[in-house]
């Protein structure tokens, strides 16, 4: 700390540690930790709330006597003994009004309560639809790190760099372009009218419902996340050294072991970085499941935790289901970086 | 230093029959003929851009020709996977694997071969102690110096007992000192091993120190193949002559010939001196002169050839120096042996050197450094 | 030339072409359909070149409304995360190794976190402080992660400073202050331009992390997406070949800057 001020003087120092703090500590920090303490406690009926309306029920009761004592009173006849006795009776009944209010507002005012109930709210269907997030997200990741890998190495170690820079470039446009726009462009081509089945139809197929089935969630989200694997592999394999290459294969190496022991070697961050993009966009994704779902399919979990917070309004579970999936992903990021052996440095690069 | 092979490796002969490689119209090796006996230690000594690369390319299979044939061992390489040739490559940069520790550099080969862990650990550790590295077997690349990474990628070429070694410019990057060391000890493998070296620099030191023949390259033609000695006191081209040792190069017109010497005028005077390339009366010719043949003469001396001069400067290079002087507006260079006791030559001398020390050579391209 | 990969060369050549054709062909789609005079969008249902999709985006306030949201909220992210980002890059420069790690793991974070996530831990926190969610949480919730690119930036390039520069200047005379903004500010302003560019596109282009935190309101890129989910109407296809103009506009002009960087760097 000293030395921030020593190398900026006090003013700027101070304002610079005002600045971090406010983004580290007010934007990062405070939302993350509220939503955990969010996610660990409900409103619940306070204790005790069974006997007070065991209590409350007999009070009801004592305001039906005095119902019947007031019949008996005015049928009195002496109008001055009548007037007291009625002017008891309403003192009763409002003292009684009065109490079974104050016990009601009691009974009624929940009390919070720490609990990992939320948690347990998820129930079968919800821990399906959470489970399958997973497995289709890691399967993007899969997909693409399979589908990018060829690429990524022809184009950083066949071709000309002026070439090379060129293809780039070009991928960059579909990789700028709108997420929302990616996939609206597969929600029109999986249509049940659209491109796909009238190819299908010429060839003698009968539409397949796409988009109500599930699968154009996953097709699209493979389209729209992909190219996250493409740039962070193409940056690892543009500098690997062609000498490496040549070397193994001069000592003997085949195409299959060059690649296993030399390029994949040397491309691990780019492959922990592509993989961790695409798993933690797919299983955060809302845009893919809520446009090429139209809500006929099956939910995706992040719509799950919508549903919570805008929908039913429990703030409580829906704060339980974003961390559940927060702790998926940063599960998984370790475990990534665990595997391939790489730091944090390495992966923001 | 001891490198003990397993098998019956032994060195093999390269051939190059009309080999040529152009990419597009960029001819970068013109239909060359060459020779390379087994077991010989052959430079390819040439500027950068002169081609040498793509000739060692050639060999270790990475291009192929787009014309003639490369056969090491009588056996035609042509369309033959650099994988599966009896070469190794020695790389510029050495392009250890950083990611393996060193046995497992050395080994890989072996690796690729299918030898089990032990076997090839056990052939490892062999390698690294004819290399005086037993005890870092175990580090990575990164942690060693840069002639400790030397040693290493030698042992790894080594480990998979190829025929014939291909070395380019491996000692680039190395200091002076250590370069001379290196320059030893690569000649010590050679001979102890049997295997053909073929070494491509563009140092002549090492060129001279190291092979038993060298082949001077010039814009993707082999210029002169010959002995050291051949390539420094026999140039036949104008290019060779300069581009290997220091020259005094001065233009001139033969006007007489006879079988091996000729005389030439030149702007410094008439010369004699000798004609290899058979040149005769009124060829365009240049006169070349090593600095270390050039001789200070005393006033009665007699001497082929003299050339007036004034010394201009004298730069101490310590076991000689150079006197620099000039005549007629030309800088000549000659080297005197520095004993410590002579007072340096100044003022007007006269230079001068035998019919047997200059040589005339057709004109053509020189060396510019 | 090299013959032991012209093999397979074609292969993956032709491997090339058909990824290029998978990412560029659902796009061409989209375009094909914001020009057909047919609604719903479609291309096998071919009625004829017009431009009235581009007309009726033209006449639509909600739209007009959600544009100027997203370039208030662009702007506010802007002035909030570049200098935060610069903050935290030289808070980190001058830090030990150790706390510098610490710090870097959150400061990167929310680059590793789902954007609903930082979208709904946002709206939580200031719900607490009754503050309902709308544009000002979707503005921090954008800067939470936008401050992290833009940190990831400035740090790259103070790594290059030539630290020598700014001694000279303290040894000639300057305070501390005036050696960072005389020496060190001019040295980052390649790099403040640019994050002001990606800052500005990140959150223009930002959803999922918006629309869990802008509440009520909407911006430019809500708003398509809600349009989209039915796909009603070509007008959603018109706006996307509007967005794809620029980007590629965009991607050029950074193009024709970088050469321009690059062959200024080779003169030197």
């Amino acid at each position: 700390m000293t030395r921030l001020f020593r190398a900026f003087g006090a003013p700027l120092a101070s304002v610079i540690l005002l600045l971090s703090g406010v983004w580290i500590l007010g934007l990062i920090a405070a939302p993350q930790l509220i939503m955990i303490e969010q996610s660990l406690w409900r409103m619940e009926r306070p204790e005790g709330s069974a006997e007070i309306s065991v209590q409350i029920d007999g009070l009801y009761n004592r305001l039906d006597v005095i119902g019947l004592d007031r019949s008996v009173a005015e049928s009195e006849t002496d109008s001055a003994k009548r007037e007291t006795e009625l002017a008891a009776l309403a003192a009763e009944e409002a003292a009684i009004k009065a109490e079974i209010a104050v016990l009601e507002e009691k009974e009624s005012t929940p009390v919070k309560v720490y609990t990992l109930d939320n948690f347990g709210q998820m129930g079968s269907a919800h821990l399906a639809i959470f489970a399958k997030t997973i497995v289709a997200s890691l399967a993007v990741s899969a997909i693409a790190l399979v589908v990018c890998y060829p690429i990524a190495y022809a184009v950083a170690k066949l071709e000309t760099p002026r070439t090379a820079a060129a293809i780039m470039l070009a991928l960059v446009i579909p990789y700028a372009i709108n997420e929302l726009l990616r996939i609206f462009a597969w929600q029109m081509i999986l249509n049940n009218n659209g491109p796909a089945n009238a190819l299908l139809g010429l060839l003698g197929f009968d539409p397949v419902p796409f988009l109500d089935s599930g699968a154009g969630v996953f097709v699209a989200m493979v389209y729209a996340y992909i190219l996250f694997m493409v740039f962070p592999l193409y940056n690892v394999l543009e500098t690997l050294d062609s000498n490496q290459v040549e070397a193994a294969r001069d000592l003997g190496a085949s195409t299959w072991q060059i690649h296993r022991r030399v390029v994949i070697p040397h491309a691990r961050p780019g492959i922990a970085v592509g993989c961790i993009m695409t798993f933690m966009l797919s299983a955060g994704s809302y845009a893919v499941p809520y446009i090429m779902t139209r809500g006929t399919a099956a939910p995706w979990f992040t719509q799950l935790i919508y549903n919570r917070f805008f929908e039913a309004t429990n703030w409580n579970v829906g704060a339980a289901y974003a961390l559940s999936l927060l702790a998926v992903c940063t599960v998984f990021i370790f475990l990534m970086m665990r595997l391939l052996k790489v730091s944090l440095k390495d992966i923001a690069k | 230093m001891e490198i003990q092979m397993t098998g019956q490796t032994t060195g093999k002969a390269i051939e190059l029959e009309q080999a040529a490689v152009h990419f597009g119209s960029f001819q970068a090796v013109h239909p060359t003929n060459l020779r390379i006996e087994p077991g010989e230690f052959f430079s390819i000594l040439g500027p950068s851009g002169c081609g040498k690369t793509t000739l060692l390319r050639l060999l270790s299979g990475f291009l192929d020709p787009t014309g003639g044939d490369v056969r090491i061992g009588g056996k035609s390489m042509v369309g033959i996977d650099p994988s599966v040739r009896p070469t190794a490559l020695i790389f510029q940069n050495l392009a250890l694997f950083p990611l393996m520790t060193i046995w497992e550099n050395v080994a890989f080969g072996l690796e690729m071969r299918g030898w089990t862990k032990a076997k090839r650990r056990a052939r490892a550790e062999e390698l690294l102690a004819t290399v005086a590295l037993s005890d870092h077997a175990g580090k990575m690349p990164a942690q060693l110096s840069g002639g400790q990474k030397q040693r290493v990628a030698i042992a790894r070429a080594l480990a998979v007992e190829p025929s014939v070694l291909l070395l380019d410019e491996p000692l680039s990057a190395l200091d002076l000192k250590l370069r001379q060391h290196m320059r030893a000890e690569l000649k010590q493998i050679q001979a102890r091993t049997g295997i053909t070296f073929v070494y491509i620099t563009h140092d002549q030191g090492e060129a001279l120190t190291m092979s038993n023949r060298v082949a001077v390259m010039n814009r993707g033609r082999i210029m002169q193949t010959g002995t050291p000695d051949d390539v420094y006191d026999r140039p036949d081209s104008a290019f060779v002559a300069t581009f290997v040792g220091e020259m005094n190069a001065v233009d001139g017109k033969v006007v007489t010939a006879l079988d091996r010497v000729a005389l030439v005028e030149t702007p410094l005077g008439r010369f004699r001196a000798a004609n290899p390339k058979g040149l005769g009366p009124g060829d365009e010719a240049i006169l070349f002169v090593r600095p270390e043949k050039m001789r200070l003469l005393n006033a009665k001396e007699d001497e082929d050839n003299s050339i007036a001069a004034r010394v201009t400067r004298r730069d101490m290079e310590g076991a000689w120096s150079t006197v620099v002087a000039h005549a007629e507006g030309r800088e000549l260079r000659l080297h005197l042996p520095h004993s410590g006791r002579d007072t340096p030559p100044s003022g007007e001398v006269t230079l001068g050197f035998s019919a047997d020390a200059g040589v005339i050579l057709p004109k053509g391209e020189m060396s510019d450094d | 030339m090299t013959r032991a990969v012209s093999g397979s060369t074609f292969v993956l050549r032709l491997y090339m072409a058909l990824f290029f054709a998978y990412m560029f062909l659902p796009l061409g789609v989209m375009v094909a359909a914001g020009v057909n005079d047919y609604s719903p969008p479609s291309i096998t249902v071919w009625q004829g070149f017009t431009l009235r999709w581009f007309a009726e985006f033209w006449g639509d306030a909600r739209m007009w409304l959600g544009l100027a949201n997203s370039l208030l909220i662009a702007a506010a992210v802007m002035a909030l995360a570049l200098p935060m980002g610069l903050s935290g890059a030289l808070l980190l420069s001058q830090l030990g190794r150790r706390s510098a790690g610490l710090l870097y793991t959150v400061m990167v974070s929310p680059l590793l976190t789902p954007g609903i996530i930082i979208g709904i831990s946002t709206v939580i926190f200031w719900r607490n402080l009754d503050v309902t969610a709308g544009l000002f949480t979707a503005i921090l919730a954008q800067s939470a992660f936008i401050a992290s690119y833009a940190m990831l930036m400035f740090m790259a390039r103070l790594q290059r400073q030539d630290l020598t520069l700014e001694e000279a200047a303290l040894d000639l005379g300057a305070s501390r202050a005036r050696a960072f903004r005389r020496i060190t500010l001019p040295f980052l302003k390649p790099t403040i331009m640019t994050a002001a560019v990606i800052a500005f596109l990140q959150s223009f282009e930002n959803y999922n992390t918006t629309i869990f935190s802008i509440g009520g309101n909407h911006t430019l890129v809500t708003e398509i997406g809600a349009r989209m989910r039915f796909g009603i109407s070509p007008m959603i296809n018109a706006l996307g070949i509007l967005f794809i103009v620029v980007t590629v506009i965009c991607a050029v002009a950074w193009a024709a800057l970088r050469r321009r960087e690059y062959q200024l760097e080779s003169v030197k």
